[in-house]
């Protein structure tokens, strides 16, 4: 047997309070389709980031290349790993060639005038190498998605030395219709029967079961399993994802719901087709479901950070327009947005600023003026409620770290007393002790009475917390898992829409809407 | 906390202000140390102040203003014109030209909210409009015949200090309140960090950027009243020279004393202090460029120290990524 292409031994990553990757060994071979799954904090996208040479590994050695014993050189080895992110890197006004220009080393030819028809007849038969045929010289933005991921690829390939290098795809198919992921698949085949080694990443377990040789699945850092694509099936792939260990965390609660709090009916915008959901108060509603179902924009749409299609919103009783934060807020809603960064938090400003700043009205004096004191004593008093670390109020947010920084985000609306609770990927990026904290703070809020809303694509995340799961899939709701069915294998399996049988409540919604 | 506020990097602008002083007492003992110098300084570098303090204000939410100098202009024009060509009296006058300085910025304000025009590029194109405006209502000539009243406005006193002096400080006072004592100026300060943060906190960012404009454009129609009031003429090329000394004011003083907020205060005394620089310098026998480029080194220095943190933090994030390749690359050895 010939010696990889690839070869990752014993890698090892610690984050503060997370270990991300321990002791992960893989093997990559020439004409090799080799697929990575496992869920989000599985792991994953660190390994690529420490592939691509963005982060450092702890511990391990990633080995290119060991066939012939040979060191390659360095310009080899960075023409050795070919790397194709989700969003492409793609520059989207830019047309394929230039776009297929940019990787090249020019030179002193920089300077001379390009050969534009001898470069579009190479452009058009290197994407020909891989099935495709389109107009070359069209802005990449008007290209379908398939069209885009075969530039990317083609970009990846044109500068290999040899055709037996290794190239990455993470995610490459999130944003492909199904026609589109056949193209693109027929792509990946050419590329592997020329003598290179593929390392696939994706969510999606049937793509995976097509395409893949070689399954590894990494579950909070290990690897769980390096099996043949061909003896292993659906079941057992989402069990080595979701483990066997479900352990609840101790976050029982008493499960006494109270009158309804939010009420929707029929709302639709951005991804979000068509969604209707009750909640009560003091209960945790779980939203799950792949990126692009409209989990991703629901918590969004109901706040009102994206504007509403159509739809009514309720919240105790009481209409609520669409897209504004402002009436949101008036009717006791919070929303901590997914992106904690550009949407959840000002990192300029400090501790005590960012905490105060959805309501102010309190703080302020009869003169008009903020009342420091009252200020200062509040966010001390919040500080040690959510155990902010360093307990420094003066701080600026922007040097917390993620998991205090999402403290924060949550306590600016927990201050509020809020009657709806809006949480888009609470725990997104943070580390372990600081997603107990959250869960227990989000725990506390629903037996305070607030009806609790968790979007989420941690389905781990989702079983511990909720008391009820919604799955959306292609913007409906597909199906409706309650304690007594809620588990990660069926969360995993109804989001890829896995089980027949659930498939008919996603048409009994679109009939109902017509009928309304 | 006393150690970090007496540290060089929070108040730098007094450090290097008692380094001038000290260099140019020694130097020209004779000039520099006189009573009247101080004073002209004081009251001729107010209408500076007074612009950057207004600058203050939409930099704070996170527009920048780049029309404030034709703002300045307008109001020096408009005011003359309506005192000279329209006999309309001295307090209505300048009621009138603040107003229209008002509706200035909300013009400014709205293309930047409602057309989504970038505020760069939005008071960029409102700033060439106004040049525009002022050569059509003034000929391109200066506007004469001003009453002796109406100069009183620029060179009366009170305590010792010219009235310009009062009016800045007093404009200094009450924006520095609203901007860091109110809950208005923390939305406004929350609008320019994060836009989209703050909106979804319940701030309504379009309307506060638009009222930073205005409040903006207002005070800097008024500067542009006692601009025209010192020279008893309204000038058509006055407006422009402000942009730049207010601009390098509001940088430097976003330096000082709230680490890297721009505010009031700081403002102030980046105004003072570089104009003492160039007093300096120009007893000292300098030649006239001297100001424009005291003012655009210390601009560029003082906006390039504040980078250089971030920058060198970036710089060490590269490093490590090289190191990681340079070992891949080693890796099979």
């Amino acid at each position: 047997m010939t010696a990889p292409l690839l070869s990752v031994a014993g890698l090892t990553k610690t984050f503060p309070g997370l270990r991300a990757l321990d002791g992960v060994s893989l093997d990559v071979a020439s004409g090799e389709i080799l697929a990575v799954v496992g869920q989000n904090g599985s792991g994953k996208s660190t390994l690529v980031k420490i592939l691509a040479g963005l982060l450092e590994a702890d511990a391990g050695t990633v080995e290119v290349r060991g066939r012939d014993g040979r060191v390659p050189s360095e310009h080899e080895a960075t023409a050795e790993l070919h790397f194709i992110h989700q969003d492409l890197g793609l520059i989207s006004m830019l047309s394929t060639v230039e776009n297929l220009d940019l990787s090249h080393d020019l030179g002193r030819h920089g300077f001379l005038p390009a050969p534009r028809r001898e470069e579009a007849r190479r452009a058009t038969e290197l994407i020909a190498r891989f099935g495709a045929s389109f107009d070359v010289g069209m802005p990449t933005s008007e290209l379908t998605a398939a069209e885009r991921s075969i530039v990317a690829i083609a970009r990846a390939l044109e500068g290999w030395l040899r055709p037996d290098n290794v190239l990455v795809l993470d995610e490459p198919t999130a944003a492909l219709a199904a026609d589109e992921v056949s193209r693109l698949f027929t792509a990946i085949r050419h590329v592997a029967e020329a003598g290179a080694g593929i390392i696939f990443i994706s969510h999606r377990l049937d793509e995976v079961m097509e395409l893949a040789d070689r399954v590894v699945a990494l579950r909070d850092g290990h690897v769980v399993a390096d099996v043949p694509a061909a003896q292993v099936d659906h079941e057992a792939l989402v069990r080595m994802i979701a483990g066997h260990d479900l352990a609840r965390a101790n976050l029982e609660r008493a499960l006494h719901p109270g009158d309804p709090v939010l009420t929707v009916r029929g709302l639709a915008g951005a991804t979000v087709a068509h969604v209707d959901l009750d909640l009560r108060a003091g209960e945790i509603l779980g939203v799950s479901g792949l990126l692009g179902s409209g989990r991703e924009h629901l918590a969004s749409l109901l706040f009102g950070a994206l504007p509403r299609k159509r739809g009514h919103v309720r919240v105790a009783g009481r209409a609520l327009r669409g897209g504004d934060p402002r009436a949101a807020i008036a009717r006791d809603l919070g929303f901590v947005p997914a992106d904690r960064r550009t949407a959840g938090l000002v990192l300029d400003m400090c501790v005590r600023e960012n905490l105060t700043l959805p309501r102010l009205a309190p703080l302020r004096r009869p003169t008009g003026r903020l009342d420091a004191g009252a200020e200062r004593n509040e966010t001390r008093a919040w500080i040690r409620k959510m155990g902010l670390r360093p307990p420094e109020p003066e701080r600026p947010v922007g040097l917390l770290s993620g998991g205090n920084q999402q403290k924060l985000a949550l306590a600016k609306w927990l201050r509020n007393e809020p009657k709806v609770l809006l949480l888009d990927e609470p725990t997104q990026g943070v580390d372990v002790g600081a997603k107990a904290s959250i869960y227990e703070l989000v725990a506390s809020a629903a037996e305070q009475g607030a009806g609790v809303l968790v979007s989420s694509s941690d389905a781990k995340e989702l079983t511990l917390l909720c008391d009820r799961v919604l799955v959306l899939r292609d913007g409906f709701v597909a199906a409706e898992l309650d304690r007594g069915s809620l588990n990660e294998a069926q969360l995993i399996r109804e989001s890829l829409g896995l089980s027949g049988d659930r498939r008919e409540a996603r048409f009994a919604t679109t009939s109902e809407r017509s009928d309304g | 906390m006393a150690k970090q506020a007496l540290s060089f990097k929070n108040i730098s602008a007094l450090y290097i202000f008692l380094a001038l002083f000290a260099i140019f007492s020694l130097w020209v003992p004779d000039t520099f140390l006189s009573a009247d110098v101080w004073r002209s300084l004081l009251d001729t570098q107010a209408l500076t102040a007074l612009v950057a303090v207004a600058l203050v204000i939409p930099l704070a939410a996170g527009s920048f203003n780049l029309a404030i100098g034709t703002e300045v202009g307008m109001g020096a024009i408009l005011v003359a014109w309506l005192l000279a060509k329209q006999s309309i009296p001295i307090v209505p006058a300048i009621g009138l030209t603040m107003l229209a300085g008002a509706l200035i910025g909300m013009t400014s304000g709205l293309l930047i909210v409602r057309a989504r025009i970038d505020s760069f590029i939005a008071t960029l194109g409102m700033s060439s409009v106004l040049l525009a405006l002022i050569a059509w209502l003034s000929d391109s000539q200066q506007i004469l015949n001003l009453s002796p009243s109406f100069q009183k406005l620029a060179t009366d006193q009170l305590l010792g200090l010219t009235y310009p002096v009062w009016i800045m400080m007093s404009a200094a006072l009450v924006v520095w309140y609203l901007l860091e004592r109110t809950p208005t100026g923390r939305r406004v300060y929350a609008t320019g960090g994060n836009i989209e943060a703050s909106r979804l906190a319940g701030v309504r960012t379009s309307l506060v950027v638009v009222l930073s404009l205005v409040a903006c454009g207002a005070i800097a129609a008024g500067a542009g009243v006692i601009a025209t009031s010192r020279l008893a003429t309204g000038d058509p090329t006055v407006g422009p020279a402000y942009l730049l000394p207010a601009y390098a004011a509001a940088f430097l003083g976003s330096t000082q004393f709230k680490g890297g907020r721009y505010n009031v205060w700081g403002t102030v005394v980046a105004v003072y202090v570089l104009a003492t620089g160039v007093k300096g310098l120009q007893l000292a026998g300098a030649p006239v460029w001297i100001p424009d480029l005291f003012d655009g080194v210390a601009l560029l220095l003082a906006v390039g120290l504040a980078k250089y943190q971030r920058t060198a933090h970036r710089a060490s994030a590269i490093r490590r990524v090289l190191r990681m390749r340079r070992k891949l690359a080693e890796g099979p050895a």
